[in-house]
Order: structure tokens, then sequence, then C-alpha cells
């Protein structure tokens, strides 16, 4: 559309005077332009050429049905509200576009993930907190027991508390330190048949012969174990022994066990073995011996020594006379070899102990049968079993299934609604754009 | 089916106001409907009707019955689609009168609803159509075997302007609607209006040009 530069009215303006869009001034002056503007009414023809032009995209006439809809909705909602014509539309089909372009959606769904993050990390929060106080709790207590025991081990072990006092006691009893050491393993239980004079029984070894400590150990799997573990304590004590320690350990759906460990007077011993081997069938066997002659020899020697030498001193001090610091220096040594005395009989006893009764170790184990294999209706209680184990497996299965919703869940929904959906909307007017 | 061939009507096409199909449909309608026709503006009939007057929607219906189907007819592919969502502009009507405010002429409201569902419309097959060119080509050439040879020559035309361009220049050759209409109902200046119809015009006028000739 070329136009001269000097013309007073470019063709914009021409088109807006067709359209009747231009101000009555500016109209009217261009009116009269156009009737002596060759130019200007080739372009105004031009307006309306394409005008007429565009006319010929016709269109048909909307059906009849569509009145019929629409009057249809106009007499609904009049007969519904009055004046109302709000509950006339047809309700539209819910779309998705309603929820995901909604503000307030968006608010709620905002909400529900912050709740939800609240609802399930609040609380695991909270339960990591407590466990870690809790540790931290025993940390300290041990923390503190540590330190009692650095301090003194006294608290820990009252009997070794005992046993450093005890030399400094200037006049042992003299019927000897024996419960004192021997007891220290034997957290309960009767009193083990311990002699009553230490002379006799010290004497008694030294004429039998080699000074032997022994030691079994049985495991046995026990075809009855109910009769077997009541035997085994009725058996200790009609062999003349007793027990030291006994550890029984049932456990569901497994085979029981019990492990004891007895003393057993040394000539008794192969009786008693033979007695407790009849309990069930023995897979294993062990016995030792250790001879343990020479220290009670050394101990007896060194003992006789140390009498001498009381012996003296006691005859010293009662024949000869003098100063009155000799006379106390006489005293104490006299308290020491006491003393000496004292533990050595306490270990000779110990070892004596050791000789006369032979300790005894027995691992007694269930035979443990299938509860569901045995029984006449073998197969169905296998089928309910089976069935019990399906339910059980299903439950942690959905169990899991939960938690782990609640444990993902929310931070994936949240990097959904944070990546994907505005991807969606962005991508969607992309395509929107490249198609417009 | 008949046609519904509108004339144009020397420079000055009808001003903003009535719809150009307005003295054919003098001829159908009754005297009485005349005479309410000629008494009432849109504005006063949609206020009549919010105020409870049902033959005041009765009216405006039948006034904008024929424009607003080829509103949608000459957007849309399918007539069927076309006239659903005529309908469903009738219905947007009937649902918000309560909330209608003269605040811009009745028939800036009316193609404002009209255009959001067209928009909406073409968002929903916007997927369909950037897929497949051919097929919506297709389908054009499928609807102007309906129409006569100028007809798809303009159609044609027409899809190669901006898109923007494009319904201002729709609204303002098929809808009748002034420059402060057309702003209002596509939110923007009045000059802008102007000089994009004005930039319409001309791209349309080349486009055409080689058939003219």
């Amino acid at each position: 559309m070329e136009r001269n530069a000097q013309h007073a009215f470019d063709a914009e303006e021409v088109m807006a005077y067709l359209d009747g869009e231009l101000e009555a001034r500016r109209a009217a002056a261009l009116a009269a332009h156009l009737v002596g503007c060759s130019e200007c009414q080739e372009v105004a023809q031009g307006f309306r050429a394409l005008s007429e032009r565009m006319l010929s995209f016709e269109v048909e006439h909307p059906s009849a049905g569509m009145n019929e809809t629409v009057l249809a909705a106009l007499e609904s909602a009049k007969a519904s509200s009055g004046n109302t014509a709000k509950a006339a539309a047809a309700p539209r089909a819910w779309q998705w576009r309603d929820f995901v372009v909604h503000p307030r959606a968006w608010a709620f769904v905002g909400a529900v993930v912050v709740v939800a993050i609240l609802a399930v990390g609040i609380p695991s929060s909270r339960h990591v907190d407590e466990v870690a106080n809790s540790r931290a709790r025993s940390e300290k207590s041990n923390g503190y027991k540590s330190w009692l025991s650095k301090d003194g081990t006294s608290l820990e072990h009252p009997e070794d508390f005992a046993d450093v006092k005890r030399p400094a006691d200037p006049l042992p009893a003299s019927r000897g330190a024996i419960p004192v050491f021997s007891d220290r393993a034997l957290p309960s239980g009767p009193p083990p048949p311990v002699p009553s004079s230490d002379g006799e029984e010290l004497k008694a070894p030294e004429s039998v012969g080699p000074m032997i400590v022994q030691t079994a150990s049985l495991n046995i799997l026990a075809t009855n174990y109910d009769e077997a573990s009541a035997a085994i304590e009725r058996l200790a004590a009609a062999h003349g022994g007793y027990v030291e320690k006994l550890d029984a350990k049932a456990q569901t759906g497994n085979a029981r066990e019990l492990t004891a460990a007895l003393r057993i007077p040394t000539r008794q011993l192969d009786g008693f073995l033979a007695d407790v081997r009849k309990l069930g069938h023995v897979e294993e066997e062990t016995r030792s011996n250790e001879e343990v002659s020479d220290q009670y020899v050394d101990l007896q020697a060194r003992l006789k020594s140390a009498r001498a030498t009381e012996q003296r001193l006691i005859e010293l001090l009662g024949t000869r006379t003098g100063k009155l610091q000799d006379v106390l220096e006489a005293e104490r040594e006299l308290a020491r070899v006491r003393g000496e005395i004292e533990a050595m009989q306490g270990q000779s006893a110990i070892l004596v102990h050791r000789v006369n009764y032979a300790t005894v170790q027995v691992d007694l184990s269930e035979e443990y049968r299938q509860v569901l294999g045995s029984g006449p209706s073998s197969t169905g209680t296998k089928i309910r079993n089976a069935a019990v184990e399906g339910f059980t497996s299903l439950e942690a299965g959905a169990v899991a299934l939960v938690v782990f919703v609640f444990a993902v869940g929310p931070s994936l929904l949240f990097w959904l609604a944070i990546l994907l959906v505005p991807g969606w909307f962005v991508w969607k007017r992309f395509r929107v754009r490249a198609q417009g | 089916m008949r046609r519904c061939k509108c004339e144009v009507k020397g420079a000055h096409p009808a001003k903003a106001g009535w719809p150009r199909q307005r003295q054919s449909q003098q001829q159908e309608l009754g005297l009485e409907a005349v005479r309410v026709f000629f008494m009432n503006s849109d504005d006063q009939l949609i206020l009549e009707f919010q105020h409870g007057a049902r033959e005041a929607f009765v009216e405006l219906f039948e006034r904008y019955r024929e424009p607003m189907y080829g509103f949608f007819r000459r957007r849309l592919d399918y007539p069927a689609r076309a006239e659903e969502l005529a309908q469903e502009c009738f219905l947007a009507l009937l649902q918000n009168v309560e909330r209608y405010e003269p605040r811009a002429s009745f028939r800036s409201y009316l193609y404002g609803i009209a255009i959001h569902l067209v928009a909406a419309e073409r968002r929903k097959a916007g997927r369909e159509v950037a897929e497949n060119e051919k097929l919506d080509s297709r389908a054009v050439g499928g609807n102007a075997a309906e129409n006569n040879d100028a007809g798809i020559w303009v159609r044609k035309a027409l899809q190669h302007l901006e898109q923007s361009e494009r319904e201002i220049l729709m609204l303002r050759e098929y809808e009748q609607l002034s420059y402060g209409e057309i702003a209002a109902v596509l939110r923007m200046p009045v000059n802008t209006v102007r000089s994009r119809l004005f930039r319409a015009r001309s791209a349309l006028k080349n486009q055409l040009m080689p058939v003219k000739d």
C-alpha cells in the first residue's frame, strides 16, 4: 500500500473512517478529502473489497436442537429458583483442569503435604531423640561405672574387697580361708561339703599317692529332656557331689538346653559319669587330668618351715627376756609368719578340694523335633501352618508397604508437585503456542 | 442447508449495538417481537432478564443465536462442536446472569465468554492439532467443501495471519464489533486494536491478491 508521504491521511485512518471509528472532525475532513483524492479512493476501495471478499466465508445455520437445549435450560432455571438462573446450567463434567488451575486446590495440596511431613517427621525425630538420650544416659552411667571401677574395684567385686582386707587381719581364725576363696566361683547353692579340720584332709592325700585334679565334659542329646534335666541334680547328690552352676535355656522354637557345672567326689566320678551317659546319646565326652602333686608338696614344705619358724618365735618369746623393742619385733615377726601359714593353708585346702572333687561339665540338649512334622494330621497341620505363615508374611508386607509409603510418600509427592506439574504446564503452554 | 449470506451495507457496516441479521430477523419475527426489539437494546434486555424477565433472555437468544453459532463455526472445524459451544455460551450466560455488571457493552461480555470458550477448546484440542497438522488441514478441506471457492481462500488466508491479528479482524468483520468492544473483549488498548487490525487487513489483502487478480 504505497502512500504519498505528503498525504494528509494515511491508510490506517482511511480504514478507521470506513469502520466508523474515526473522530467526527477528522472523519468529516477525510470524507471531503476522499471526494477529490483518487489515491485515497483506491485505498478505501481496497478495504471495501476485502470486507466483501471476507464475507464469502459463510457458515450454515445452526440446527433447531440448539434452541431447544438453551430454552429448556432457561425453563428449568425458572422452575427451580425463580429469578435464579444459576441452577439452570447443565452441570459441566468435572475436569482435572478445574483442580489443577485452582489456586485453592494448590494451597490445600501444599497444606496436606506439610501436615504429612510434620506428622511423619516429628514423631520419628522424637523417637531418634529418645534413642539418642537413652544412649547418652547409658553411656553416662557406664562412664560412671568405669570411673568407679578405676577408683576402686571393690564396689564391683565385693569379694575382692574382702580379700584385700583379709591379710590385714592380725589373727585369722583357724577354721581356714577356704570359703572366702573357693566361694567366689559359687554364686549360690548348697555349701560344698568342706572338710571340717585341716589336719586330716591335708594329710590324707599324701598317703594316697599322686594328687590329680580331674575334669570331665559331656555333651548329651537327651531323649527325654525333662527327665534328664531333673536327673542330673539328683545323680550329683546321690554320688555325694553338688551343683556348682546350672544354666537352662528354653527358647521357643528351639531345642532346650541345659548347662551344668558339677563337683563330684573323685572316687565317685566314674560311677556318676556312667549314670549320666544313660540319660541320652553322648555326642562328645572329654576327660582331662592335671597333676598337682608338686604344687602340693611344695606348699606343704613351705608350710612346715613356716610352722617351725612360728614355733621357734613362740619359744623365743616365752623363754628369753630382753628389751621391749626386741619383744615387739618378735611379736610382729610372729604375726607375719602366722599370716603366711594361714594363706598357705588356704591354698592347700583349695588344692585338696580340687583333687577330691572332680569338675564335671554337662551340656544337655533336647533332641529337637519339628512340631509341625509330628502328629497324626501332619498334612492338615502343614497346610494350616502354611496359611498362617502366608497371612503373617502378607501382613508384614502390607505393613512394610505402608511404612514405605509414609516414609517416601511425602517427599515423592512434594517433588512431584514441585517438578512435574509446573513442567507439565510449561509444556502444555509451549504446545499451544507452537500450535497457535 | 440454508445459507446465511450477510451482505455488506456500504462503506459503513452496521455500527456497534445491532447484529447484522437485524433486517432478516425483523421480517421473521411477529409485530410484537419487532416492538420489543426496537424498544430494548441488548444492555437493557440483559438487565431485564436479571430482574426475572424470561422473555428478555429469549429475545437475546434470538438475536445472538446465529451470530454466536457463526462465531464458533468460523473458528472450529466441526459444526456439531460449534453448536455445542454456542449452547454452552448461552448456558454460561444463564448461569452467571446474577453476577453480570453493565461495565462494558453486553456484546463484549457475551463475546468475552465466547472467546474464553474457544480458547479452552483450543487448549483441549491443541495437542491433537499440534501432533498432526495434516489431519487438521484435511479437516479444514472437508469442511470447506460446504463453502464456496472464495470462502476456502479466505479461510486459508486467515489461517496464515498471526493469531491475535486474526482474532481482531474476525471480530471486526464477522461479529461487527467496534474497536472499543474488541478492546474490551481481548483486554487491550483501542489503539493497539486499530493498528493490529490495519496490519491484519494489509496482510490478508496481500494474501488474497493473486486470487483477486
